[in-house]
């Protein structure tokens, strides 16, 4: 990846999305990453609705699962069911650690599946490992132009 | 160690990339149930508990495949497209570890439901740092489902 | 017998008599009414009639003439039991072979009474309904239980919602608390004195402490809650997970864990994983001066397992050998110590649930060994409990 990637943040909590959005930026310059805050904001953002109308859809998407408006479950299952959606990865990226919510998450289609930490030096540790995997070593499906 | 306890699968017909890997991966500690297969058919055949592998059971699916795509007798994506076809596999994580750099390959392996796509690197020194660096991510860092749709599917409802 | 008792001393009968000869319906409605009996009886001729009888309505008890042309009384019988009521037949008849009696009572009837033996109707009838009696109070008792049952099917279900809820809300802002603070010292350090630093420092280990209390309740309560899923798990593999989770301690604390090949057993498999994760974590946590070294081995008699998990850590005096299994005993301070004393009492609730017992043999300063038996079970008991 050498162009500026785009990652999109989704998660409601704004203590951790800005550290998350740190971490993630921290590293390199050529990286945007997106703030929304709830499931109804997404799901504009990745088909350019209203004031997303001009936004480029994400190379990688940081999803949390307890959204307000709209579940991040039914935002994951939007995604991955939408034919120019589902190659983007999603990680779920998320307080929950049950059983059932990583089973159905991957169910729906998430790439990966990933418990935020609860103390900052493994959330931090978390967030690299993210960032280095998704935006250094794994190839993103190239975005399709779209109109 | 029985094919019932593997963590990782590794599904590679070429033997010097099979040796990296392993080794790379035995440095961190990470290579204790590794399955390797050489072509397709022994793919599916292990990740659908059938031929040879008839003792494995789907209630213990590995932890990660690390799938190539050009293999003898069936290729990746047609193993891909396989295992993401069928409740019962659909949701092992599947990372495809290929030197291929057709875009035709990258964008069919993320729309069949290709968990991660990487290109393996020429050089010696970067492939065993990618396969490191996959190694703690998928096997430490991500948490994998531990039962499979089906088994999932049963928990939430009991 | 008196026939002068009041009418609301009479026991009140419904009956079918399934007989066509009035003489004989008169006989046994007479008999009836002197052994005490409110009766109110209807008359079947024959078969269809008879179904449209029990179609109707409900009757204590059914009287068949066993020789009836129009309608054998093993047929009365036969269409009662089809019908699956529960209604006592008692077969009337005249003379009736020993063989053909018996034959009647193991087909279902209640009994049989010789016409010209009436009189032992009263035992007969009373026997008849007393069996009926106590047949509903079963299928009632039957009926209650289930409902408990469900019910606590239901309770459960709520309980794992709370606590999934409740665990998710709490952690976040937990997190928050915890991250954050950290984050002001490590940040702000020239600007903090040491009092600042002190003050941070104590509110992150009180976020961290309910954030390691909050899981280890959730753990707590899972136990029991989910039922055990029972199946033939492999020790060896259930330790290594155990250790697997578990690496960061091994590491920091250079531990050295090892084990005898240990026995597959019928387990709950994320229990018995939970079970070695906490006897080791503790063997690791609670280590002398010397890097911990633990051994887990076991052994068996006809009908259990003992497995014995040893450490060479600093050990438990013996008058507080029982204490440590209570949840939330702790033997130290949270500054000698981290936990918040549920990790045994998680142990001690995953074995008893298994039908063991867990106990502990140690001293002071030399180490212990913490012991727990499963019961074998046979091959086949494999099943889910909710």
């Amino acid at each position: 990846m050498t162009s500026a990637a785009e990652v999109l943040l989704v998660d409601d909590n704004p203590a951790d999305s800005d550290l998350t959005c740190e971490v993630l930026t921290g590293g390199r310059e050529q990286l945007q990453v997106r703030m929304v805050s709830d499931g109804v904001e997404a799901f504009a953002y990745l088909h350019h609705l209203g004031k997303y109308s001009g936004a480029a859809l994400p190379d990688l998407i940081l999803l949390d699962l307890n959204l307000p408006r709209r579940d991040g479950r039914a935002v994951l299952a939007d995604i991955k069911q939408n034919a120019s959606l589902r190659k983007i990865p999603v990680v779920v990226f998320t307080t929950s650690q049950a059983a059932q919510d990583i089973a159905r998450s991957y169910e729906l289609g998430a790439n990966s599946y990933v418990t935020k930490p609860g103390n900052l030096r493994d959330f931090v540790s978390a967030v690299k490992s993210l960032e280095e995997f998704w935006l250094r070593f794994a190839t993103l499906p190239v975005e399709e132009n779209h109109d | 160690m029985t094919s019932k306890e593997v963590q990782l699968l590794l599904v590679e017909d070429n033997n010097d990339d099979v040796e990296l890997t392993v080794h790379a991966l035995r440095r961190e500690n990470l290579a204790n149930n590794i399955m390797v297969v050489r072509d397709g058919e022994e793919a599916l055949d292990f990740l659908f508990c059938r031929g040879a592998f008839q003792d494995r059971s789907f209630d213990r699916p590995p932890k990660l495949v690390l799938l190539d795509l050009k293999l003898p007798k069936i290729d990746g994506l047609e193993v891909l497209k396989h295992v993401k076809a069928d409740a019962r596999t659909r949701t092992i994580p599947i990372v495809i570890l290929t030197s291929s750099k057709e875009e035709r390959d990258l964008v069919q392996g993320y729309n069949l439901g290709a968990n991660s796509y990487i290109q393996k690197p020429v050089d010696f020194d970067q492939f065993r740092n990618t396969v490191k660096n996959l190694g703690l991510y998928w096997l430490l860092i991500n948490e994998a489902p531990v039962t499979t749709g089906l088994a999932a599917a049963a928990t939430e409802a009991g | 017998m008196s026939t002068k008792g009041t009418e609301a001393d009479k026991e009140s009968l419904r009956v079918l008599l399934v007989e066509d000869n009035p003489a004989d319906v008169e006989l046994i409605r007479l008999e009836l009414q002197r052994d005490g009996f409110q009766v109110q009886s209807d008359v079947a001729e024959d078969y269809a009639q008879l179904e449209e009888k029990l179609g109707g309505a409900d009757y204590d008890l059914v009287l068949a003439d066993y020789n009836l042309p129009g309608c054998r009384g093993m047929e009365a019988l036969e269409l009662i039991q089809r019908k699956a009521l529960q209604t006592p037949v008692i077969l009337v008849t005249g003379a009736l072979g020993d063989v053909t009696a018996v034959e009647c009572i193991k087909r279902g009837a209640s009994d049989y009474v010789l016409k010209d033996h009436l009189a032992r109707l009263r035992v007969a009838v009373g026997r008849a309904l007393q069996e009926t009696r106590l047949q509903t109070q079963k299928r009632e008792a039957e009926k209650q239980l289930a409902d408990k049952v469900e019910e606590l099917a239901r309770s459960n279900r709520e309980l794992e919602q709370f606590a999934y809820v409740a665990s998710h809300d709490l952690q976040e802002p937990l997190r928050m608390v915890a991250n954050y603070t950290q984050l002001l010292a490590d940040r702000y350090q020239e600007k903090l004195d040491a009092n600042a630093e002190k003050y941070i420092r104590y509110a992150v280990d009180g976020a961290v402490r309910m954030q390691t209390l909050i899981q280890d309740l959730l753990a707590y309560s899972r136990v029991g809650r989910r039922g055990l899923h029972l199946k033939t798990v492999d020790a060896n593999l259930a330790v290594d997970e155990a250790l697997q989770n578990l690496r960061t301690a091994i590491e920091e604390s250079q531990a050295v864990v090892s084990h005898d090949r240990l026995p597959c057993i019928v387990a709950d498999n994320s229990q018995l994983v939970q079970l070695f994760q906490n006897l080791i974590g503790n063997a690791i946590k609670f280590c002398g001066p010397e890097p911990p070294a633990v051994t887990i081995s076991a052994r068996n008699t006809a009908d259990h397992w003992i497995f014995s998990v040893l450490d060479n850590g600093i050990g438990i005096a013996p008058e507080h050998a029982e204490t440590i299994f209570v949840i939330f005993q702790r033997l130290h301070t949270h500054a000698e110590y981290p936990g918040n004393g549920i990790g045994l009492a998680i142990c001690k609730k995953i074995v008893e649930q298994h039908g063991g017992k867990i106990w502990v043999e140690s001293e002071l300063g030399k180490g212990s060994t913490f012991h727990f038996i499963l019961p074998i079970t046979k091959p086949g008991t494999e099943r889910r409990t909710t």
